[in-house]
């Protein structure tokens, strides 16, 4: 038997006629679980062309902690139907955040990768992260004077095309921010950003 | 909490004073199994170490072969909690190792371990226990069967005998583990006295230390800050058992019907891994089960049995009190007319009172009912973080009353407490759930007895077998 994999409770879920004839992938939490978690209304999105899912309330705190810091990486899976209803119809390349070579080392896993993997999203990583520092100690004066934090990969060659950035969590806008400039001024025609949760 | 370091400091020692020396090393990892890669252990201490053969290497995850009379197939297996139930592992492309790599969900609030982490122990020569320092100091009084019980305990560790003690709630068990437990530190022998619930590790630890004042008591629970030194006299939780590998000469397992301890196959290896191969363990319960009757059984172990409270007044027996519906009641607003008098009696005799619920959810839906018969009631349940200063707080009567889950079932005393369980016949209030939520009246000498009311939607078995046992052990004739 399946169990929840935040609270383990059993997870007795339906076969719902939905669930066996759409490739809707099993959920993978509880629905006492899933309800902890809030989702932002439309009129609740607080950066320019970011479109964030959830709220970063105690329960997704609790999760993002187990997920990135805890190394726990099949907690990609929980939001994966949400990320893909999302970003499954878009037309745009799929441009993940990327962590920093060393970072991701020490973490063993790139979160953004692992969220859009499991969600079934092609994307390709266009950027390349040049500094270790850590964005959450400095202040939002700080972050949004700092120099450009990403430059581009090599073999990447950006397009006058749409592309939409990926990340985990916006907080102060601001790494989306730089991202977006980059991709503009090297011939992006739009550049527009999903976030799983706004912090 | 963060260390300061001034380069002075830096410059006199070759290593960090955040690092371990090696005779710390040796002191920190004797009988643990431990991840590797923490900050306090300098990589380079280890390689010595582990070049000197005094550090062994074992990898964190291991492919196992198991055979049954058809099959022969490989398993995983955690080498720190030795689970092998292959639904909690989960294989990812790991960055570091740069291949799949597979980790173990069971264990990973400990830090994660998957195929590429290292766990490290302690295989050079051991630590000379030193035990001068161990004195004991208690100057309480036995009943006639305590002192029994007692002698009958230490006589187990002499014989280096499994051993059941079973004794009912409020019977002074605690008190029966001091000798024990002096006998086996005087004997140079490490002790670990292990239960399933932080709550009863936090409140055994100060108890313990203070009848062996000058032994380093360590208590080890989830979210504690670990003591890098060696500890003769361990009280954790069982889950903290997992980093520990033939570490312990004598196991108390306290508490030990308690949930999740039976529920759960690896704590119950986890004590096995943890204790030398020759190593006793020790059971203290009041609701032992069958199993464990029978496993004590089959291992020839000792066991004592006190019916008796330490203040030799009987157990509380419960009164079953119907109410219906109680659940639609609650949730459209209303207190039952029952519940709603028990409590108010309570109020008007300034008597303190625990009210079981079955769930957290009709608990919380409750709350806001009772606080309008008084602002103070309060709630509490296992996420609470402010639990243990909601109990003080009526231990001190500065609120009348509390609200609970199952939580508080067992290890807390408060005098005069008065109990009413509503919906006893849910499933969770089993047997032993009721048993020890009778435990917590008339626990002391000077109020023996109090009201134990279960409201009901109708008689459960299990209620009816938890009366009929309190009933039982109450009419059997003990030594005086
Ligand atoms: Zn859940
Ligand atoms: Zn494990
Ligand atoms: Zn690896």
């Amino acid at each position: 038997m399946m169990h929840c994999y935040l609270c383990s409770a059993p997870l007795r879920h339906q076969l719902t006629w939905k669930l066996l004839f759409t490739s809707m992938p099993e959920p993978v939490v509880c629905e006492k679980c899933l309800r902890k978690f809030e989702r932002i209304q439309d009129s609740e999105q607080k950066y320019e062309d970011v479109i964030a899912l959830y709220h970063y309330n105690e329960a997704m705190h609790d999760y993002l902690h187990q997920f990135k810091f805890g190394q726990d990486v099949v907690l990609a899976k929980v939001f994966r139907s949400d990320i893909a209803t999302y970003l499954k119809n878009s037309s745009a390349t799929i441009v993940p955040i990327p962590m920093h070579p060393l970072k991701k080392k020490e973490r063993t896993f790139a979160q953004v990768d692992e969220l859009l993997r499991v969600a079934s999203i092609t994307y390709t990583h266009c950027l390349e992260k040049m500094t270790t520092q850590n964005q959450a100690t400095k202040s939002k004066l700080e972050r949004e004077q700092s120099e450009q934090f990403f430059s581009l990969k090599e073999d990447c060659q950006i397009e006058h095309i749409d592309y939409l950035l990926v990340d985990d969590i916006v907080t102060t806008g601001t790494t989306l921010k730089h991202a977006t400039t980059l991709l503009m001024d090297a011939g992006a025609r739009k550049v527009t950003s999903f976030a799983l949760i706004q912090g | 909490m963060r260390f300061q370091l001034n380069k002075t400091q830096l410059n006199l020692t070759q290593s960090s004073p955040l690092h371990l020396l090696h005779h710390q090393l040796r002191d920190f990892l004797t009988g643990r199994l431990w991840l590797r890669n923490q900050s306090f252990l300098r990589s380079e201490t280890i390689d010595q170490q582990i070049k000197l053969g005094y550090v062994e290497v074992i990898p964190g995850i291991q492919l196992i072969s198991t055979t049954n009379h058809l099959f022969s197939k490989e398993k995983w297996q955690c080498n720190r909690c030795r689970n092998i139930n292959q639904h909690f592992f989960a294989r990812f492309h790991c960055a570091k190792c740069e291949q799949t790599c597979v980790y173990c969900r069971h264990c990973i609030n400990m830090g994660r371990v998957s195929s590429c982490t290292q766990l490290i122990k302690w295989i050079g020569p051991p630590k000379k226990i030193v035990t001068k320092g161990n004195t004991f100091i208690w100057e309480g009084t036995f009943t006639p069967q305590q002192e029994k019980a007692s002698v009958e305990l230490i006589e187990s560790v002499r014989l280096s005998k499994d051993h059941l003690t079973h004794a009912v709630c409020g019977a002074g068990k605690t008190e029966i583990l001091f000798p024990a437990i002096a006998e086996c530190l005087k004997s140079h022998k490490r002790v670990c006295v292990a239960t399933p619930r932080t709550d009863v590790v936090l409140e055994l630890a100060p108890r313990i230390q203070k009848v062996f004042p000058q032994t380093f008591v360590q208590a080890l629970y989830g979210g504690a800050e670990v003591d890098k030194r060696y500890s003769q006299l361990i009280i954790a939780t069982t889950h903290q058992l997992y980093r520990f590998e033939e570490a312990f000469d004598v196991v108390i397992v306290d508490e030990a019907d308690a949930f999740p301890y039976t529920f759960d196959q690896t704590l119950q290896e986890a004590v096995q891994k943890a204790k030398k191969l020759e190593a006793p363990i020790l059971y203290v319960t009041a609701t032992p089960s069958d199993e464990l009757k029978n496993r004590i059984k089959k291992r020839k172990g000792g066991s004592s049995f006190i019916p008796r409270r330490y203040h030799t007044h009987p157990l509380p027996v419960p009164r079953f009190d119907s109410l219906f519906s109680y659940q639609k009641k609650l949730t459209k607003g209303k207190i039952p007319q029952k519940l709603k008098q028990w409590v108010c009696d309570r109020l008007e005799k300034e008597e303190p009172f625990l009210v079981f619920f079955p769930t957290i959810e009709l608990m919380e839906k409750s709350v806001g009912l009772f606080q309008q018969l008084h602002p103070a009631i309060q709630a509490v349940h296992a996420e609470d973080s402010d639990r243990k200063e909601k109990v003080l707080l009526l231990r001190q009567s500065n609120i009348p009353g509390l609200l609970t889950t199952t939580i508080l079932e067992r290890g807390i005393t408060i005098p005069r407490v008065q109990v009413a369980v509503v919906g006893s016949e849910s499933a969770i209030f089993n047997k032993s759930a009721l048993i020890q939520i009778g435990g917590r009246v008339g626990r002391s000498a000077d109020h023996p007895s109090g009201d134990l009311v279960f409201f009901h939607h109708g008689i459960t078995l299990e209620m009816d077998e938890a009366r009929r046992e309190i009933v039982k052990l109450n009419e059997l004739e003990v030594i005086q």
